[in-house]
């Protein structure tokens, strides 16, 4: 039985994620990482990982069928679940953003018109309009989501933006950042408790990489 | 047609055999539990006016209620929680019994939450209230009646996280945070969100006292993190809730039971509702806690009685699905059963089934094959 259970989101996030666990001496084997298994355990038997999407990872971690998850702001503020959030990881940096066309941009949101919104992230997207008093339909894609302005079928997007590079070559323009992301490091409620020492060791040897991290990136 | 009716609504279940009779088993344990703490049960309405728990649970946890309206034209609502109905029976019909009164029910609550972690809309509660005593004895108490239920029923490795709210509120009064500062606070130290505590401080605190709470808030722990505790606060709301806690800590130290206990400064959930003393129960293999309780002071007041009380319940269904292997077999009695088949004459099998019956046995009619 491993200690913990850790469920990783697979994509953007997962290489840096590793590495990092890497760096505090929780290994996994490359020939590991590259099988097919999707659930495998790091060499010293004690952490056991699995890969899974993005979205999943919240609700596996809430559930507590893994302990501890890594993923991205963008997914827990969309999936609202109810975990614990105690680091900041400090890699996967990007910002959650409403873009559009240039002339929607200098148009704004007209209170008195529905805002036609196409997004991954229909809960987080729903929020930020309703709060600014503006009626929303919201367009629920799964990926693709510049292409809703551009030939029309929303007037905004609410997605993810790293550099920009996608939405400047689609010929759209930021509107307004809801949020700035970064990848976490999420803990079931009752693990924290139940399997405090694990956790608060798992906690402690990240956050130590963590800083590390930051005073090497200020020194250089 | 037929699809249709095998339907079953989304957040409601139908449990027979085994788990039926496990749930019934621990429910039953359980209450004998309760009952040889002097608690008597209280048998409690499906559906009350939807007043009643919107002044009892807060107005938003109320929007969370099934309404519908009576034949008088007034809003009712199917139970989202017992403690309502316990407090305003107490507060209204028991005023002039003696004090302490000690209640407890068991029974289904209805909850229009969003289901995640596998929580069902309709879910069974067995707990109890303790009302009438603001003593440090009533807490321990119900401390104490919670820990032996889960002994009873066989619940294997569970932790209870004790926790006091004065602990944050005396923290917040001190740095005189508005009520939406203070929601924020609340709500990063619930999600242990250590990074975002540190800078919210910033203004507040110099980095070592900060760093201290930061890790006070985000780590449980046995008695030593009490002596840190009081070694960072200087408040005097603050300290008394870390007195409290570290007198009930004191007394299930003595009474064998303090390794079942993880002292957690950092739960601030429901504080609107709890007024000191909190305590949350954990078990492996669920994500969440199967049971939570505490010291409510304000509640009796709503109902016209300000008296103050304490209570727990536990989450049925968590335990049964907890202990559902466990419980596999233990609760059948098929070994036991005479069997008696209508083969011969049927007056004399009624007559031989009746008479077992009378000594209690167990017996099943089979029919002719």
């Amino acid at each position: 039985m491993p200690d913990l259970t850790i469920a990783i989101a697979k994509g953007r996030l997962q290489d840096s994620a590793m590495e990092m666990f890497q760096c505090v001496g929780i290994v996994v084997s490359d020939e590991a990482v590259q099988s097919r298994r999707l659930m495998i355990a790091d060499e010293s038997g004690r952490y056991s990982f699995i890969f899974v999407k993005p979205a999943d990872v919240p609700v596996y971690v809430e559930y507590g069928v893994a302990d501890a998850g890594v993923c991205g702001r963008d997914v827990l503020m969309e999936s609202n679940a109810d975990v614990h959030e105690p680091l900041d990881l400090g890699f996967g940096h990007c910002r959650l953003v409403v873009a559009g066309r240039p002339e929607s941009a200098e148009r704004g949101y007209n209170p008195l018109a529905t805002a036609r919104v196409a997004t991954k992230y229909p809960r987080v997207t729903a929020d930020y309009f309703q709060r600014r008093g503006v009626p929303v339909e919201l367009i629920v894609l799964s990926g693709s989501v510049e292409l809703a302005p551009v030939l029309g079928l929303s007037e905004h997007i609410v997605d993810l933006v790293e550099t920009g590079r996608t939405l400047r070559e689609n010929g759209l323009v930021i509107i307004d950042t809801i949020a700035q992301l970064s990848a976490r490091l999420v803990v079931n409620r009752a693990s924290y408790h139940l399997k405090r020492a694990s956790v608060a060791e798992l906690i402690n040897k990240l956050r130590e990489a963590i800083t590390r991290d930051r005073g090497a990136g200020e020194n250089g | 047609m037929s699809t249709s009716l095998s339907k079953i609504p989304p957040g409601v279940q139908y449990l027979f055999d085994r788990e039926a009779r496990s749930r019934r088993w621990i429910e039953r344990q359980v209450m004998e539990v309760f009952t040889g703490w002097s608690y008597s049960e209280i048998i409690l309405p499906i559906f009350d006016y939807a007043d009643l728990f919107a002044l009892g649970m807060g107005k938003e946890q109320a929007e969370m209620t099934y309404r519908f309206t009576g034949r008088d034209g007034k809003l009712l609502a199917l139970r989202p929680e017992m403690t309502s109905l316990v407090a305003r029976t107490v507060a209204t019909r028991f005023r002039n019994r003696e004090r302490p009164i000690r209640l407890s029910y068991s029974g289904e609550v209805f909850r229009w939450d969003e289901p995640r972690g596998g929580r069902q809309y309709e879910f069974h509660q067995t707990g109890l209230e303790h009302i009438g005593s603001d003593r440090l004895e009533a807490d321990t108490e119900v401390l104490v009646v919670a820990i032996e239920s889960l002994e009873k029923i066989g619940l294997e490795g569970f932790t209870i996280t004790l926790s006091h709210v004065d602990f944050f509120n005396g923290i917040a009064e001190n740095f005189n945070l508005d009520g939406d500062e203070r929601r924020q606070l609340q709500q990063m130290i619930d999600r242990k969100e250590t990074e975002e505590i540190n800078s919210f401080l910033e203004k507040y605190a110099d980095e070592a006292s900060r760093r201290a709470f930061c890790r006070l808030v985000t780590l449980a722990g046995k008695r030593e993190i009490l002596d840190e505790a009081c070694a960072l606060v200087s408040n005097a709301k603050s300290r008394a809730a870390i007195d409290d806690i570290a007198r009930v800590y004191r007394i299930a130290e003595e009474i064998g039971t303090a390794s079942r206990i993880d002292i957690d400064l950092g739960d601030v959930g429901g504080l609107d509702y709890y007024t000191g003393l909190t305590f949350k129960i954990y078990a492996p293999g669920l994500g969440t806690a199967l049971g939570r309780g505490g010291r409510y002071d304000q509640l009796l007041s709503k109902f016209g009685s300000a008296e103050p009380a304490v209570g727990f319940s536990l989450c049925l269904d968590w335990l049964a699905q907890l202990l559902a292997e466990k419980l596999n077999g233990a609760t059948t009695h098929e070994d036991e059963t005479t069997r008696l088949s209508t083969d011969g004459d049927i007056v004399s099998v009624f007559k031989e089934a009746t008479r077992l019956r009378a000594e209690d046995r167990r017996v099943e009619i089979k029919n002719k094959t």
